[in-house]
């Protein structure tokens, strides 16, 4: 399926709780055309997560809205699916159960489960470990399994939530190709965040720039580098400088003291 | 990775299920041995009169009387089907209770100090109760089980339900998963080593109430045989239907919960696999 075109308007998130008021994000307008790579890139507690978590619909905003296709996002909806940080499989099921999960949900017959299913673990080489519990996989194995769990529903969009943030910096590097060649084939529009701009300007055709908290955005960068990338790429490494520069700025303002 | 996990696995599983199990109830056997020979010491002091306490033969004699004369089965039989009646209920309207407790927040911080006053009120005092509106009867011996047990399963079932990690919600509502799906495929599984857990303290509570109430007012039944064997200075008797009532303690905690939890809790690798 294609990916679908999304559009970000006036988004804004405030979380109340009792007596502190933390505004997130705040005025964020961004258009995300189909089939695109996106990276949204920023400091800590920069909203980046809540950016997804709206986009999702597992949030809801506090100003602004989001718009898939022209239509108003209303609700989580499996048309637009989150690979999270931990990968969130769940532990009481095996690998194939795992990726067969929203499959189930969404009805689908058996038979067209099982072959999907298989399709799906060997796009991400984990057919062996179809009958493996959770508990017995690494942790780039996991988030193998979180990515067939999410494209095996053949999302519209991708959202992945800093999802390469806890593994150890081989395995982020070969998670990055895997997930480079798995977008490459699938076309799905593709919202990527996370804190590392190397891996932001590695993967994105864009690069947005996240500010300090509330997150706005700050600048966006093209990226015209030919694919598939790698990071020895001189345009990859201009964008990496640049978007570091950029973020330096940010954490130096946002490190002033205020009046 | 897998792979060495498995040889590992297959290795600690070449010793004989048997031969474990035996090895492990030594250090259980060597008490109860202890346990008797000391008794026996003490019979033999003459402290006490031998019909008021009497020695291991004594209450050996009269298991074997008890079960000679079908009264032991019997009383078994009707004991353990309330408790499963009264168990089984209690678990029902426990998990309900519970489920409203979590899911209406303002409603469970209401709920919840007087369900943690009724947990630790004393089965035996609802007994008054009991008889007066269900007279002596069977179903008075059920509500005493079902309310002595009742409040301790909720406590326990909604401090379970609060263990689910939020990020496993967000991953199935993400997925299109919601209300009775959600529960039912994520949030009962994703709680379910630490539901086990609430249901067995849920059964000592009901197990507990049960045997007290049978005790003052049953006809039938373990607590009656222990109450029988006073009524008739049959301290023996007594003896033996305690020792039976710690026995079967044991047995339904052994064999009904720590292997459920077991297997539950190695199905997702918080114990090494078999």
């Amino acid at each position: 399926m294609k990916g679908a075109a999304l559009k970000l308007v006036m988004l804004g998130k405030r979380f109340t709780r009792k007596t502190t008021r933390t505004d997130a994000l705040r005025d964020v307008n961004l258009e995300i055309s189909e089939g695109e790579f996106l990276t949204i890139v920023g400091p800590s507690g920069c909203g980046k997560s809540t950016l997804l978590n709206l986009v999702a619909g597992l949030e809801e905003p506090t100003t602004g809205w989001v718009e898939m296709d022209g239509h108003q996002i209303r609700g989580p909806g499996a048309d637009r699916i989150v690979v999270f940080q931990d990968a969130a499989l769940f532990p009481w099921l095996d690998v194939k159960r795992n990726v067969e999960f929203g499959l189930r949900v969404a009805g689908v017959r058996r038979a067209e489960r099982i072959k999907r299913v298989g399709e799906y673990l060997k796009m991400v080489q984990l057919e062996k470990f179809a009958r493996a519990r959770v508990h017995e996989l690494s942790g780039g194995m996991k988030q193998r399994v979180a990515l067939a769990r999410a494209l095996v529903l053949r999302p519209r969009v991708l959202l992945m939530d800093e999802p390469f943030a806890a593994l150890d910096i081989q395995t982020r590097e070969e998670m990055q190709s895997v997930v480079q060649d798995l977008w490459l084939r699938s076309g799905t529009t593709t919202l990527f965040v996370t804190h590392d701009v190397r891996e932001a300007a590695l993967l994105g055709d864009r690069i947005v720039v996240l500010s300090h908290r509330p997150g706005t955005v700050s600048a966006i960068l093209e990226n015209t580098a030919p694919r598939p990338r790698t990071l020895d790429n001189p345009e990859v490494m201009e964008h990496i400088r640049r978007s570091n520069e950029i973020l330096k700025q940010e954490v130096q303002w946002s490190n002033q003291p205020k009046l | 990775m897998v792979e060495s996990t498995q040889a590992l696995s297959m290795k600690r599983t070449r010793e004989p299920r048997s031969n474990r199990n035996l090895r492990h109830l030594i250090p259980m056997v060597i008490v109860a041995v202890a346990f008797v020979a000391l008794w026996e010491l003490i019979v033999q002091l003459h402290i006490w009169e031998r019909y008021l306490f009497p020695g291991p033969d004594d209450v050996a004699r009269s298991l074997l009387d008890i079960w000679n004369r079908g009264l032991l089965l019997r009383s078994i039989a009707a004991t353990l089907v309330r408790l499963s009646v009264g168990f089984l209920i209690s678990l029902m309207l426990g998990a309900i209770l519970a489920f409203l407790m979590v899911h209406f927040a303002t409603f469970g911080k209401g709920i919840q100090p007087y369900v943690l006053g009724l947990q630790t009120f004393p089965s035996i005092a609802w007994v008054p109760l009991s008889l007066i509106w269900f007279g002596f009867s069977e179903s008075a011996l059920l509500f005493v089980t079902i309310i002595g047990s009742l409040f301790a399963v909720s406590v326990s079932f909604a401090d379970a339900l609060r263990t689910v990690p939020p990020v496993y919600l967000r991953a199935a509502r993400n997925m299109g998963t919601d209300g009775m799906d959600l529960i039912l495929h994520v949030t009962v599984p994703a709680a379910l080593p630490h539901l086990i857990s609430a249901a067995k303290v849920g059964w000592s509570f009901a197990w507990r109430s049960l045997i007290g109430a049978e005790v003052i007012f049953a006809t039938v039944g373990l607590g009656f045989l222990v109450n029988q064997g006073k009524d008739f200075l049959n301290i023996a008797q007594v003896m033996a239907t305690m020792i039976v009532i710690l026995v079967m303690g044991v047995l339904v905690d052994r064999w009904v919960f720590s292997r459920t939890q077991e297997w539950a809790s190695r199905r997702r690798g918080l114990l090494p696999s078999k």
